[in-house]
């Protein structure tokens, strides 16, 4: 991998020059505590010390509502739509939503390619950019704390810049075109890399295993928390509508009133909803409030295969902004017996040194 | 249906006239003169007749008379489809507010010692009397899910319920949630989607004038727990979600249940 330096003084300059490769989007301040990905015109107003944006990501792919096709009843026929085609910039997102895409990849590119992900995920460039975890961050649970791939450029913060990791071709031609904003890293910003890392892996608030959590829970499905959380819950579909992984999508036709013409649209859907599993002829697969509660924790707990990591990445996001105040992270950490202390915890209570962070023949390789 | 115009009837009972006024402004109603006949629509065509038969009536407002007891009914059997429209007709709309207070007195409070050809009821939705096969939600409703519903049909199909909240809307559309953020009283968690979280996107709170959502999932009872944790009352919480669900069997028993529950 190539790691190249951008003094601070460059940043602005940088940004304002990415708008060359497409438009761009980036997180800002939208209201008095929340943030999102937005088109940036002014580069001062992008939002470097964020934790987490109401919208994931993948909106960008996976478009909230889309138009798929144009059809005519008479003539049989039907005309494909691809909206938002043009080459477009996302900068800053975190580890945690970079793998958050890798999940869709899985899923929208791997085994049958979804034709609208796949052209814009061609045409988007991704620039990652380190963080510093609030009480709701867990991904280092999820193993999503540090993105090796799936970036074109990554930036970790120093004290008077950021070393910048470049990750795909994209990124090398990014840095190429404007060779002059960098530097090259020195030792001391390799010192300054490690100290963040290493602040950032001890602001986590757990340090415990979660491996087992799959199996538990599979097993605890009597378990107490199910009936008293899922009755809080209001079955709005915020958790997974925020949530960087949920790809479930819903699917209508619109007809014209010529009755004829139309269009077939799709939106983004949510298990917590009554007719996520309501089938022809009436049955529903989860009938209950509580069964569709529970789905979603099985679903985000179980392991993507291909990436062998829990489809949940530890955003924080589904507690964060539940409208009911319930915790995710709370209600996992109890069927793993790390809330209630009924059973003798199963780790340490010392933080696994673990990572890069905590290597000692790092320095000066691959620079 | 092959080159058979649809009849089409518009009806209104009690109502501010708002939906059909929504409806007949729309540009795209030129669309349907030649896939369908309007039998019945006063506002469009002053050669209406409420005896015709219809393929699809459209019934706006609450019956709130004696008289539109027997509107409905006579609707009900000329009609082939019949669409509950707007919050008056689906729900009962704002004038079912005053539900606990007794007819006499909501007639002394509005009309006085004043005299009027009909005799008055408590307002009630459609559905109490007829059969509603499908239902337009809002206040006023939305033109989108008209055109839709009655692009369906003309295509032969049926158009799909909205069985979602207006939360759903929110994310999608990329609003801040003012529950969450200010702690604001929004009732979208428990009100039916289509108006494209038009409030919140404005930092206003729901009143849920789409009414709340059906087939049992409107969760009074989680959203009053909530609204209790922020601090209202149980009389602030029933007054903001009766102001279009008074006919709700549900909501006060939900909302009684967290009362009772304490702390
Ligand atoms: S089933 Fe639920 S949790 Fe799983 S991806 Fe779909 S919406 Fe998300
Ligand atoms: S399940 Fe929750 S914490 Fe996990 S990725 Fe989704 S929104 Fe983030
Ligand atoms: S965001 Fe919270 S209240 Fe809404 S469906 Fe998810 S868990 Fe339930
Ligand atoms: S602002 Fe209201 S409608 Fe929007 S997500 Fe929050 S509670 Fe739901
Ligand atoms: S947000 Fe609520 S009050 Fe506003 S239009 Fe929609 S349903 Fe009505």
């Amino acid at each position: 991998m190539r790691y190249v330096k951008l003094p601070q003084e460059n940043v602005y300059e940088f940004l304002e020059r990415l708008k060359n490769f497409g438009k761009l989007y980036a997180p800002v301040k939208i209201s008095e505590k929340f943030y999102d990905f937005r088109e940036i015109d002014d580069v001062r107003k992008i939002e470097f010390h964020y934790n987490r944006t109401i919208m994931p990501p993948k909106k960008f792919f996976f478009l909230p509502r889309e138009t798929m096709f144009k059809f005519s009843i008479s003539k049989a026929e039907y005309e494909e739509v691809v909206e938002n085609v043009e080459p477009f910039v996302i900068f800053g997102l975190h580890a945690c939503d970079i793998f958050g895409l890798k999940i869709m990849d899985t899923i929208y590119l791997d085994e049958f390619p979804d034709k609208y992900y796949k052209i814009r995920r061609e045409k988007g460039i991704i620039i990652g950019i380190s963080c510093m975890p609030d009480e709701y961050c867990f991904c280092n649970l999820r193993e999503t704390d540090f993105a090796d791939d799936g970036f074109d450029l990554f930036l970790h913060e120093l004290p008077d810049g950021w070393l910048v990791r470049v990750g795909t071709p994209t990124g090398h031609r990014i840095v190429d075109k404007n060779i002059k904003l960098f530097e090259e890293v020195t030792t001391q910003d390799i010192c300054n890399f490690r100290d963040f890392e290493k602040k950032r892996h001890q602001s986590f608030r757990y340090h415990e295993d979660w491996g087992n959590l799959r199996y538990l829970l599979e097993l605890e499905m009597e378990h107490p928390m199910w009936d008293e959380q899922s009755e809080l819950c209001l079955g709005c579909g915020n958790c997974n509508l925020t949530c960087p992984t949920c790809r479930c999508y819903d699917v209508q036709d619109i007809p014209n009133l010529d009755g004829d013409t139309g269009v077939r649209i799709r939106r983004w859907d949510s298990c917590q909803l009554r007719s996520h599993g309501l089938v022809a002829g009436g049955h529903n697969f989860r009938p209950t409030k509580k069964s569709r509660f529970m789905n979603r924790y099985l679903c985000k707990n179980a392991y993507n295969e291909k990436l062998g990591i829990s489809y949940c990445v530890g955003c924080g996001r589904c507690t964060y902004f539940c409208p009911a105040g319930i915790s995710f992270v709370r209600n996992l950490r109890t069927i793993l017996g790390f809330e209630e202390k009924s059973c003798p915890p199963e780790v340490s209570e010392e933080i696994p040194k673990r990572g890069f962070a905590y290597a000692s023949n790092i320095r000066g390789e691959g620079i | 249906m092959e080159n058979r115009k649809i009849r089409i009837g518009f009806y209104a009972l009690t109502s501010c006239y708002g939906c059909q006024l929504q409806f007949a402004m729309m540009d795209e109603i030129l669309q349907l003169i030649d896939k369908a006949k309007i039998e019945c629509w006063y506002m469009l065509n002053r050669n209406s007749s409420e005896e015709r038969e219809v393929d699809i009536a459209f019934i706006e407002g609450s019956v709130s008379t004696k008289e539109e007891v027997e509107l409905v009914k006579k609707i009900r059997e000329k009609a082939k489809i019949v669409v509950a429209v707007g919050s008056c007709a689906v729900h009962g709309g704002v004038q079912s507010w005053g539900k606990e207070k007794e007819l006499e007195q909501l007639w002394k409070t509005v009309y006085g010692d004043g005299k009027v050809k009909f005799e008055p009821k408590m307002a009630e939705p459609v559905e109490k009397f007829i059969k509603v096969d499908y239902k337009l939600y809002g206040c006023p409703p939305e033109k989108r899910d008209f055109l839709y519903a009655l692009g369906t049909f003309l295509v032969g199909s049926w158009p799909e319920d909205i069985d979602y909240p207006v939360c759903v809307e929110c994310r999608l559309r990329g609003n801040s949630c003012i529950l969450i953020e200010k702690g604001e009283p929004c009732l979208g968690p428990v009100t039916v989607a289509g108006c494209d979280a038009r409030c919140p996107a404005y930092s206003v709170a729901c009143i849920g004038c789409r009414g709340a959502v059906g087939y049992d999932v409107a969760w009074f009872d989680s959203l009053a727990r909530e609204f209790k944790k922020k601090g209202f009352t149980k009389e602030e919480i029933l007054d903001r979600m009766r102001i279009f669900n008074a006919h709700n069997p549900k909501l006060e028993e939900m909302v009684n249940k967290i009362f009772e529950e304490g702390e």
